[in-house]
């Protein structure tokens, strides 16, 4: 399957008509490496099960149109819901632009605030998305934590399809400087029945032995395409608690990197995605285990029902020399028909001698002794179907480590999960 | 309020239920006893309708209806409780909400409203006293971790917030200290009514030292060999049940 390319003449216009700041050079840099690799294709081994076709799609009818933002406009009901309803200092990108009314005023003194453009980094090379990002970004925003804000810190990425195939790229890059302690909550929106296409670029350095939870959820239009590359880097005795949750969306990828170079680095991270017709949910995550000992677990659980494919990709790698890496991955996916596919695969290459490694997957359906055993309490066997899928969710919506947003998933999931298990398709195969 | 006439079950290729017979009514308390393998879970299970048995003959009518017709749910509803022999654990789902929803399932299907929270709350409350489980199982994943005497005191938790026409209780006895028996047993005696019937499933005499039974049936090879009155339990006690299963097929 050869998937069709990106117009790189009307992306290399688009570039060029873009405000002659000083993040230009590294947008110059970044088209000229794009226009060299290209997207990956299906043949890429990364990319294998999931087709890049619907964002070309997207990006060239958008490219073709002239390739504009969406005005700022007012602040949206998206907006305003997320803002409402869970308390955080917020910082809002939406359609790719900074909020001017963004964090006006930093109550904490732990936190900096600044645009990429006010101290542009030269580029570096990343892979085609990023630097997709990089070429077409307008700007991006740094975030530099020095103390223990009290409030957790937010970053909203909201868009709004406009009349025409939209696009936006954002960037954010965070800074925790050692000691420091933060929560942070990363939170995709979008809305609107158009198509639209965001890619995001999230970095983070975390200081030596400081401390950060972060809680990432994707609630995106089901039409709606999501690319994402979040880089993070752990230093000394630095603790990560992360989760992630993908609640909406059509066509997502997330890749999530991680990489421990320092000793005493511990991360543990977990993910839950629900999908139903017509989602594909794609879930790369990667740990380089550079130097021992360090540690990272992950669990990722899966609901699926319907016409739908996820894929949860894990690769751990213990590189030479890591000795004292502590390694653990877990994959569990309940499909609830018989049109869902999952592909999971946990990938370990160890390269170190002393490790203590660890892998599990499973795929499977509702257990029939516990549909009985709430059927025969009375529950009607949907009512019986929601509870035990809303259970399989709800481990790992309590594992939220940002105690703020948790109610905020919990109703969120549940929502869904009613639209999920609504589907004629469960009484089909549990009948 | 139960007939069974000659119910004949099976699962898969093994026929388990092979002509059993039983009137309970309402009021009575009723044991059926048997060897292991003899069909008396299979029993409990066909009565609160587990879709795994395929009923091959018989009839079984409630309150005069045809139970065989209606769904797990509807049977609930209706007031028919089983009290499982292997409680199952479901992480994520609390207790509380699942006695709640239980609860509400069965006052909608009667035409009543949701019942209110605090009423219900203190309802739950008393009852867990009575059984002597700490409230804090309420916020406790259904049997979640519990051991096996906190999980048959769970069952009778929701038994006793049912408030069920016809108890059926599964080995319940079984895997009991003596004082958590005695909490179960005392559970289910102040549930005993002249509304409400019971069926205690086991396979010792020991429970119905707590709880007196006004008949005993003797379960043998899907059939029922033997009925009697309390003594027969003790008869058993002593003698086994060997000298039943050669007079049945002898």
């Amino acid at each position: 399957m050869k998937p069709s390319s990106l117009d790189i003449d009307r992306l290399r216009d688009v570039v060029r008509q873009l405000p002659n700041d000083a993040l230009m050079p590294s947008r110059e840099a970044a088209l000229a490496h794009f226009d060299e690799h290209g997207l990956p294709t299906l043949r890429d081994e990364d990319w294998k099960y999931t087709d890049l076709s619907p964002l070309v799609d997207i990006s060239n009818r958008w490219l073709r149109a002239g390739g504009q933002q969406q005005a700022p406009g007012d602040r949206r009901d998206a907006v305003e819901r997320v803002l409402g309803s869970i308390d955080a200092t917020w910082f809002v990108i939406a359609d790719g632009t900074i909020e001017p009314w963004t964090a006006r005023a930093l109550e904490s003194g732990a936190i900096e605030v600044s645009r990429l453009s006010d101290a542009p980094a030269p580029f570096v090379t990343g892979r085609p998305l990023a630097d997709l990002n990089a070429a077409l970004r307008h700007d991006g925003l740094r975030i530099r934590i020095t103390g223990h804000p009290e409030k957790p810190v937010g970053i909203l990425l909201a868009d709004r399809a406009g009349t025409n195939a939209g696009v936006a790229q954002s960037c954010v890059e965070i800074e925790v400087a050692p000691g420091a302690s933060a929560e942070l909550i990363e939170y995709h929106v979008s809305e609107g029945d158009e198509d639209h296409y965001a890619n995001s670029v999230l970095t983070m350095g975390i200081g030596d032995d400081a401390d950060v939870k972060h809680v990432r959820i994707q609630n995106r239009s089901i039409r709606h395409v999501q690319t994402g590359r979040t880089s993070l880097a752990l230093g000394r005795n630095a603790t990560l608690r992360m989760a992630s949750y993908d609640l909406g969306g059509g066509l997502i990828r997330n890749d999530i990197d991680i990489d421990l170079s320092q000793p005493g680095a511990n991360v543990a991270f977990d993910g839950l995605y629900l999908a139903g017709d017509g989602q594909h949910i794609d879930n790369h995550t990667r740990v380089d285990h550079r130097v021992g000992p360090s540690t990272s677990s992950q669990e990722y659980r899966g609901i699926l029902n319907g016409k739908c494919r996820c894929v949860w990709n894990g690769k751990a790698i213990v590189h030479k020399g890591a000795d004292g890496t502590d390694a653990k991955q877990a994959n569990h996916n309940l499909l609830l028909s018989e049109k869902a596919e999952i592909d999971a695969k946990p990938e370990l290459e160890i390269y170190a001698e002393d490790v203590k490694c660890s892998h599990g997957t499973t795929v499977g359906q509702l257990d029939e002794t516990a549909l009985f055993y709430l059927r025969s309490r009375g529950l009607d066997k949907n009512h019986a179907i929601r509870v035990l899928t809303h259970a399989f969710a709800a481990d790992l919506v309590r594992r939220a480590p940002v105690s703020a947003v948790m109610e905020a998933i919990a109703e969120i999931v549940e929502t869904r999960l009613a639209e999920l298990t609504e589907s004629d398709l469960i009484a089909d195969i549990l009948s | 309020m139960l007939e069974i006439k000659d119910l004949k079950t099976r699962i898969g290729d093994a026929e388990i239920l092979r002509g059993l017979s039983l009137s309970v009514k309402k009021g009575e308390v009723h044991a059926i006893m048997g060897p292991n393998g003899s069909g008396k879970s299979t029993l409990a299970q066909v009565i609160a309708g587990h879709e795994d048995y395929e009923v091959t003959g018989g009839t079984v009518r409630y309150n005069g209806q045809d139970l065989l017709e209606l769904a797990p749910e509807e049977r609930a509803r209706e007031g028919i409780f089983l009290g499982f022999q292997y409680p199952v654990e479901i992480p994520g789902v609390n207790n509380a909400y699942l006695l709640k929803a239980a609860v509400n399932a069965k006052r909608k299907h009667q035409g009543l409203d949701e019942v209110d929270a605090f009423e219900f709350l203190k309802l739950a409350r008393e009852r867990m006293a009575m059984l002597g489980m700490d409230p804090k199982f309420l916020n406790r994943g259904v049997n979640e971790g519990f051991s096996g005497g906190e999980k048959k005191r769970n069952e009778i938790l929701q038994m006793a917030m049912l408030e069920p026409r016809l108890a059926i209780l599964d080995e319940t006895d079984s895997g009991l200290d003596i004082d958590a028996l005695k909490a179960v047993a005392a559970g289910v005696n102040a549930l005993r009514s002249p509304e409400r019937a019971i069926i205690l499933v086991t396979h010792y005499q020991r429970l119905l030292d707590y709880i007196e039974p006004d008949y005993v049936h003797v379960l043998s090879q899907g059939k029922i060999v033997r009925s009697g009155d309390k003594t027969l339990a003790l008869e058993l006690e002593e003698r086994g049940y060997d000298w039943l299963r050669e007079a049945a097929t002898g």
